[in-house]
């Protein structure tokens, strides 16, 4: 079980805040982009044949001569998408657990704030496609989390091709959470196609053990994706050149994050990532 | 310290042992392999590396450093570094230390302790020490000792005494403390000057001379008239050994009791003499102190005579005579003239002496006695020679003694005691078994009559010829063992001058630690525990040693390894093995103590 009833019952006291207007298929809470049949007014314009008389402002027509019709903000569901990186770096330690877990809370928030849900995982390299259950109701929520409980990682992932296929026109645009270690080389441009559909945010989980490498001496290190090989002395001016990149590389992907009109949340995977994953969308207003 | 040499020189082979080690730095180690998420971000710490080749650069690492520095340090252990150091000391050392007199001024002894302490300190664990006391008796403190802690407190309990340093015996115990198969080493701590040893078995012989000097004032001479009727007449010679002119103040005391005091000014190297009158009796005890600012020898700044009675001495004079000796007889206390029967001693002054049925004081006679011829006559002799150590003319100035005209008189069997180059002026001897005083000029034909010194003289002469010496009970050199005489069965208590109380078992006569100067009250103990008082002894100064010197020794060439210098080999082997335990407790540190360089498992 990823989420526990303490937490899903948290979770249903909060929802989603879309910070942009959202061009939804259905209709739901959240503005859209377009005009409809909600209370709130939007604008006025000319009368033509075939209006609807109801809307008709009658009071304008006496003071003015005019005849305009009222026209009101339309309310579109938010297609969430969820990203999850399944690569086999997101095997290490308790990357993976807590970036199912992270999901999964993501998810139910959506669900619960009556938000379309799209579950995927990052396709491997070379299989361009994106996969992942669809869903819209808390009803669902078993149904999904035994999808992400399913989840294993293993292999190289393509995160660029994930967002290259996100973005294809036509296709259902609205936030995007990406939960990843983005330990690809590709990573901005990503991150710059995902943001344009609509913004979002991504997840940046990364294990104690990268944060804070525990290596020392003459090492063979082996990248658990690729296979590549690297000879390095491990000492302590190199362990501190390490974090010092590490740094520098947290940061680059909070500024291109931001860049692209999302929200970066550096995440350390631990038992109680989700807490505080949590209070910072809420401070960040994705979550209210 | 010497130059550092090598006993077992081979060990430094070890060293090559350090080629090994660094070869071993310079293999490329076995790279462990470990899986990590990404390589991205340590691309910059790529090592472009050949697996064919198995050498790496040197990289030079403190493990690396102190592994070194381990095996050097191990090397020069088994190598054995030492040095060789110049020291006074043999495989078997005798000290000997003056504990005279002389040895309390300006603190000499203080000195020569600091001196032995230090080569207590310096002697290694084979290396033994022997501690000859050389005091008025010489003693053996300590034999083939090497407990530092032994030889330190005997060193500390080293007191210098009043008495003349008994060298000689303390060197007979020293070649008595010398063995075969032990070369000895003999040093003398004093001031003596320098000395060396002697016979076999002692290799050699080096004297540490401890002269420091100082201004010293001391009391040379105290005595007293004999005592009878009326005050005692006390006599007190004080003698400056300053370089400058001192003004002292001398008190006296009669059993504890001031009773007067003594100005004096001594200009340097000078003596001055004054008697007192003071108001004692027999059995009392005189005590004279030099009350001076500064004084670099306190020993002999007091002084103790304990005063004796004498019997009357019936004294008549025949002859000329004088009103120097009609005044010399009624001054001295205890001399009458007799009327109705013989007097005790009879003065001839001029005239011939008949007979000499008695002791007789003889000023010039006419007619020389049996076994005295005289020779001639000298006119204005000036007085070449006093005899040494004799009691009549103890303390007592003569220089000044003018003298008209003397005989000149061969008499062997005499004793001249006061002699004026080959004309003796005073001599002693015995004419049928009586006591003869022999003047060879007459009193009025000189000014020693109205010498301070003759009312003195002239007493002890009358004394010596009534069969008392002096009116003072027989004292001694400071060191000179007390006569003890408890009645049968009695224990002795002695009382010394320093207040502590000596208990001496029954049966034995010989008090021998009397060497502090000081009146010493001796107490015979019954078996009841009834107390019987016994008698006030005195100890003086020894006069020689006032003047900051103890006697040369008699220098003979040492027999063996005479000149070669004493060393001592010295290993390095401790300090470096403690070093070597250091660096290696310094590398397990390196190694595993300190956090960042801990080696882990590492997980992946």
């Amino acid at each position: 079980m990823l989420l526990d009833a303490p937490m899903r019952s948290r979770l249903d006291r909060l929802a989603l805040n879309g910070k942009r207007r959202v061009r939804g298929v259905w209709s739901g809470r959240n503005r859209s982009v377009r005009l409809g049949e909600s209370l709130d007014f939007a604008d006025y314009r000319e009368y033509f044949p075939g209006d609807d008389f109801r809307r008709i402002d009658y009071n304008l027509w006496a003071r003015l001569g005019v005849v305009l019709v009222r026209l009101f903000e339309a309310e579109d569901e938010m297609p969430v998408s969820v990203i999850v990186d399944t690569s086999a770096s997101m095997g290490l330690g308790d990357k993976f657990p807590t970036a199912q877990r992270l999901a999964a809370m993501v998810t139910y928030l959506a669900l619960a704030s009556g938000e379309r849900v799209r579950l995927l995982t990052v396709p491997a390299l070379g299989k361009p496609s994106l996969t992942g259950p669809w869903a819209r109701h808390v009803a669902t929520w078993p149904r999904l989390e035994g999808w992400l409980e399913a989840l294993t990682p293993a292999g190289g992932t393509d995160l660029a091709a994930a967002a290259r296929l996100m973005a294809t026109p036509g296709a259902h645009r609205g936030p995007v959470v990406l939960v990843s270690d983005l330990l690809t080389t590709d990573w901005g441009g990503a991150l710059d196609l995902l943001g344009a559909l609509g913004g979002g945010a991504v997840l940046h989980v990364l294990d104690p053990t990268e944060l804070e490498p525990e290596l020392t001496g003459d090492l063979t290190l082996r990248d658990v994706e690729t296979g590549r090989e690297l000879q390095v002395s491990v000492s302590d001016a190199a362990l501190e050149r390490y974090r010092k990149r590490l740094t520098r590389f947290r940061q680059d992907a909070a500024a291109r994050t931001k860049r692209a009109g999302m929200d970066y949340v550096a995440v350390r995977a631990a038992p109680d990532a989700l807490d505080l994953t949590l209070r910072h969308l809420v401070a960040g207003g994705w979550v209210r | 310290m010497g130059a550092v040499s090598l006993l077992a020189p081979a060990a430094l082979g070890l060293l090559a042992l350090s080629v090994p080690l660094v070869v071993m730095y310079m293999l490329r180690s076995r790279r462990r392999g470990v899986d990590v998420t990404s390589t991205l971000l340590w691309e910059d710490e790529k090592e472009f590396v050949s697996a064919a080749l198995p050498w790496q650069r040197l990289r030079i690492t403190a493990a690396m450093v102190l592994q070194l520095l381990a095996l050097a340090l191990f090397a020069l252990v088994l190598s054995r570094p030492f040095f060789r150091e110049t020291t006074l000391l043999g495989p078997h050392t005798v000290l000997i230390v003056d504990t005279s007199g002389s040895m309390a001024l300006a603190a000499r002894l203080d000195a020569a302790k600091t001196e032995m302490r230090t080569l207590v300190a310096e002697a290694s664990a084979e290396q033994l020490i022997s501690i000859v006391e050389a005091g008025p008796r010489a003693r053996v403190l300590a034999a083939f000792s090497r407990d530092p802690g032994q030889l330190a407190g005997i060193v500390a309990g080293l007191v210098a005494g009043g008495g003349t340093e008994d060298l000689e015996g303390a060197l007979r115990l020293a070649r008595g403390l010398a063995t075969p198969d032990r070369p000895t080493t003999v040093l003398f701590l004093s001031d003596g000057g320098p000395a060396q040893v002697l016979e076999e078995p002692v290799s050699d012989a080096r004297h540490l001379v401890f002269d420091a000097t100082g201004d010293n004032v001391a009391i040379t001479g105290l005595g007293t008239n004999p005592v009878g009727e009326g005050p005692a007449r006390i006599f007190v010679e004080v003698a400056s050994f300053s370089s400058h002119t001192a003004t002292v103040d001398v008190s006296l005391t009669v059993d504890d009791l001031e009773v007067g005091m003594v100005a004096m000014t001594l200009p340097p190297g000078e003596r001055r003499r004054e008697v007192v009158a003071v108001d004692a009796g027999p059995g009392q005890v005189v005590e004279a102190a030099v009350v001076a600012a500064a004084d670099a020898n306190p020993l002999d700044d007091t002084a103790a005579v304990v005063l004796t009675g004498t019997a009357a001495l019936g004294v008549t004079v025949v002859g000329e005579g004088s009103p120097f000796l009609d005044a010399l007889l009624l001054a001295t206390p205890g001399v009458t003239v007799p009327e109705g029967r013989p007097p005790d001693v009879v003065i001839v002054d001029g005239g011939s002496p008949d007979v000499v049925d008695r002791p007789a004081w003889l000023i010039r006679p006419e007619t020389p006695p049996d076994g005295v011829r005289l020779e001639g006559v000298v006119d204005n002799p000036l007085i070449t020679f006093a005899r040494t150590g004799e009691p009549l003319l103890e303390g007592l100035d003569l220089a000044q003694v003018a003298i008209a005209r003397a005989d000149i008189v061969a008499a062997p069997g005499w004793l001249p005691i006061l002699s004026a180059g080959e004309a003796p002026l005073i001599l002693l001897g015995e004419i049928d078994g009586h006591r003869v005083v022999y003047f060879t000029f007459d009193l009025v034909a000189s000014n020693l009559p109205v010498q301070v010194s003759f009312p003195i003289l002239g007493s002890r002469i009358l004394d010596w010829l009534g069969g008392t010496r002096l009116g003072t009970a027989a004292t001694a050199d400071a060191g000179t063992p007390l006569a003890l005489t408890p009645p049968q069965g009695s224990s002795s208590r002695v009382k010394t001058p320093d207040g502590s109380v000596v208990e001496v078992p029954a049966g034995v006569i010989e008090f021998t630690l009397a060497d502090q100067p000081g009146v010493y009250r001796v107490d015979y103990v019954a078996a009841d525990g009834s107390i019987a008082p016994g008698s006030i002894v005195t100890r003086r100064f020894a006069v020689g040693e006032a003047a900051g010197a103890s006697r040369r020794i008699a220098v003979t060439e040492p027999v063996a390894a005479a000149g070669e210098e004493a060393t001592l080999v010295r290993e390095w082997a401790p300090a470096l093995i403690a070093l070597l335990l250091l660096l290696v407790l310094v590398e397990w540190w390196v190694a595993f103590g300190r956090p960042r360089l801990r080696r882990r498992v590492v997980t992946a």
